[in-house]
């Protein structure tokens, strides 16, 4: 079985669709809350200075996470690149 | 009447515009959410009155902010009773992620207007939405607005008169989990004719340089010396003034009254003591300015991106780093800033560490010492002098502590795995003069308050205790005074550290609030109290030594003399084994750094 592909993986302005999350239960009501859904539409928009953190536009909204915790959020669909109008690089 | 709703969609300026100056800011007994209550005057001649509840991010209440909001909703707050309506305000950019609670705070079953904020945002980036659609879809009066500019508020205005058409009540889904609400919310965002706005290019932009690897980090750097160099040079024409003007109307007073033992306490007791200290106003409300603009403009939630590696090098997030900042300002809110911390364990360190960066009730202590005890010379060529550069120092020694101290908790008592560091950036919006008025008025309250309170029952007790036992029908000789007995008393405790009995004194009143050192040695020398005052500073360089000086700087650096902030931390902790620690760790850290210095420097 292959590894599943998580959102730490995802490069900048490519979009992909929010998978499995690989939390316990209240980290993974926080996640969702902050729109980690699976099934929501997520692109990356950049990696932040000295590589920690990364920001994520997920449904409609931009939020930072650290990309040890992008390695928990499964993606689905990252093949079906299309080049995201969000991303700028 | 109730106004809830995400955080960052704009609920503050829409109950600005709602209630304008008829509010108050209030705590929550026991906890310290704020609450900010106002009034709003109806068609009908009726005022209503009206909560701004705390924001939330779902309806599964974690942090003490949504347990607040919930129940308030609920009825079950002992502190609000149950409102009679609520406005739930959404950002009309991001409708379908906000949407996605109102089948919930609708399911409280009070009448409610969902408001679409930001309605000037959506329209200028080419998005749309139909509210009489989504009203029917949801079985309530949607409103399309925007708070900023004050369109749609007169339907908001007969909502709250019950003129409002309200559409007829649609039976919602019970959604128990995350991503069923979120399919609701799709398929209603689709039926009601929204189409999403372009993303704002500008907010690209600014992100791209804000958050850029080599600039990012070199903006942030330029923003933090920015703050810091206006603090000190624009306030300074606005603190003179201040300060003359305290300075000419204590002389008036002195001419109205008759000489006597009263006016003595009235004009070096209570007008020069508190004055001494009113004067640091424009440089409070300065850094408050700053941090204002910061807060509403998004680019402090950039800051916490940037600043997430180092505070993650001292085991804290870089949410941490907000009320870090803040603490630079005063102690007080900045430990109830660390509400934002969610991992309880960071939140107390978070809040543990934060009296050891420089608060602006220092500055007067070191402007006193520095002027004092520094001769000025050149540091680097004409950007940087001897004092600035000492000045630096003693900031730098407080973060270096506060990050040192955060580091030792967080690799001992407060172990805790990293919790996920997750940030919502908002949008980049310009402040408004409204908000950060409405900031300014709030800050200046409570310093004045303080002012009024704690700083002039301390000079006013202590002059009592400088003035008493008369001796021949006259004031005694400070040395002879209760306060002076009482400072001898105390003097071997902090002659390791080269200070006597009068600095003493100061040591002691200075508990009550550290800037009240300046108008206590006033007092003691029986002078003016006042910082730039030579005659105070000749005084205590005829006194103390370099190194005394330096041992007093670095007391002043490291130790907890602020009641205020231990009475919040307290609250915020909820018992005495905090703050008692705290205040114990201050204290040897300050003994001891003051002990060496001086030690070594003479």
């Amino acid at each position: 079985m292959s590894k599943p592909v998580t959102l730490a993986s995802l490069e900048p302005g490519r979009t992909a669709v929010i998978g499995e999350l690989a939390f316990d239960e209240p980290d993974a009501v926080r996640v969702m809350e902050l729109g980690f859904i699976p099934g929501a539409p997520v692109s990356c928009q950049r990696f932040v200075p000295l590589g920690d953190v990364a920001v994520y536009q997920v449904d409609g909204a931009m939020v930072a996470i650290r990309r040890e915790t992008a390695a928990q959020i499964e993606i689905v669909d990252p093949q079906t690149v299309r080049r995201s109008p969000a991303g700028d690089n | 009447m109730a106004i809830c709703g995400p955080p960052n969609v704009g609920k503050s300026t829409f109950f600005n515009r709602l209630t304008g100056l008829r509010q108050k800011v209030a705590n929550y007994p026991g906890i310290t959410v704020e609450k900010r209550v106002g009034a709003f005057d109806l068609a009908t001649g009726e005022t209503l009155d009206l909560v701004d509840l705390p924001g939330i991010v779902g309806l599964h209440p974690r942090s003490e902010d949504e347990r607040i909001c919930m129940d308030v909703l609920l009825g079950a707050s002992a502190a609000t009773p149950r409102p009679s309506a609520v406005i739930f305000l959404l950002d009309a950019t991001n409708l379908q992620a906000h949407l996605r609670l109102v089948p919930g705070i609708l399911g409280f079953g009070i009448p409610t207007l969902v408001l679409l904020n930001m309605g000037d945002d959506l329209e200028a980036r080419g998005g749309s939405v139909d509210p009489s659609a989504l009203s029917a879809r949801i079985g309530a009066p949607v409103v399309l607005a925007s708070a900023r500019l004050g369109t749609g508020m007169e339907k908001v205005a007969a909502f709250l008169e019950g003129t409002l058409a309200v559409p007829e009540r649609v039976e919602l889904p019970v959604l128990n989990s995350i991503p069923a609400e979120r399919n609701w919310a799709a398929g209603t965002v689709v039926g009601s004719g929204y189409h999403a706005p372009e993303p704002s290019l500008w907010g690209r932009r600014l992100d791209r340089l804000f958050l850029h690897p080599i600039l990012g980090p070199l903006i942030f750097l330029a923003v933090v010396i920015a703050v810091f160099q206006s603090i000190f040079t624009l306030a300074v024409p606005l603190m003179d003034g201040v300060e003359a003007a305290i300075a000419t109307s204590g002389g008036w007073l002195g001419d109205l009254l008759p000489d006597s033992a009263l006016r003595g306490l009235l004009i070096e007791g209570v007008w020069g003591g508190v004055g001494a200290v009113v004067v640091f106003l424009p440089q409070i409300l300065i850094l408050f300015l700053f941090i204002g603009v910061l807060e509403d403009s998004g680019y402090l939630a950039r800051a916490a991106v940037i600043t997430d590696r180092s505070m993650r090098a001292v085991g804290l997030e870089g949410r941490s780093f907000i009320p870090l900042l803040s603490s630079y300002a005063c102690a007080v809110p900045a430990v109830m800033a660390a509400r934002t911390v969610e991992n309880p364990r960071d939140r107390l360190a978070t809040l543990l560490v934060a009296p050891l960066t420089t608060c602006s009730a220092r500055l007067p202590v070191y402007a006193l010492l520095i002027a004092a005890f520094i001769p000025e010379g050149p540091v680097l060529g004409p950007f940087l002098g001897t004092r600035a550069t000492v000045l630096l120092g003693l900031y730098a020694a407080g973060l270096a502590a506060a990050c040192g101290t955060a580091w030792l908790l967080k690799s001992t008592i407060l172990k805790s795995k990293p919790a996920p560091f997750m940030l919502q950036l908002p949008p980049y919006r310009w402040p408004t003069l409204q908000a950060l008025g409405f900031r300014l008025l709030d800050r200046s309250k409570i310093f004045l308050r303080r002012a009024g309170t704690v700083i002039l029952i301390a000079t006013i007790v202590l002059w009592i205790l400088a003035s008493v036992p008369y001796q021949d029908g006259q004031p005694p000789a400070i040395g002879d005074s209760l306060a002076g007995s009482f400072g001898k008393a105390i003097e071997p405790a902090v002659e390791p550290l080269g200070l006597n009995w009068k600095i003493a004194i100061g040591l002691i009143t200075s508990l009550a609030a550290r800037e009240v050192i300046v108008g206590t040695l006033g007092t003691i020398y029986g002078m003016e109290a006042d910082e730039a005052s030579p005659q105070l500073q000749a005084a205590l360089q005829a006194e103390l030594s370099f190194g005394g000086a330096i041992a007093l700087l670095l007391y002043f650096a490291f130790a907890m003399q602020c009641m205020s902030t231990v009475a919040i931390v307290r609250r915020e902790t909820g018992g005495w084994k905090w703050p008692a620690l705290q205040f114990a760790y201050m204290l040897a850290l300050a003994y001891g750094s003051g002990f060496v210095a001086y030690r070594l420097l003479s």
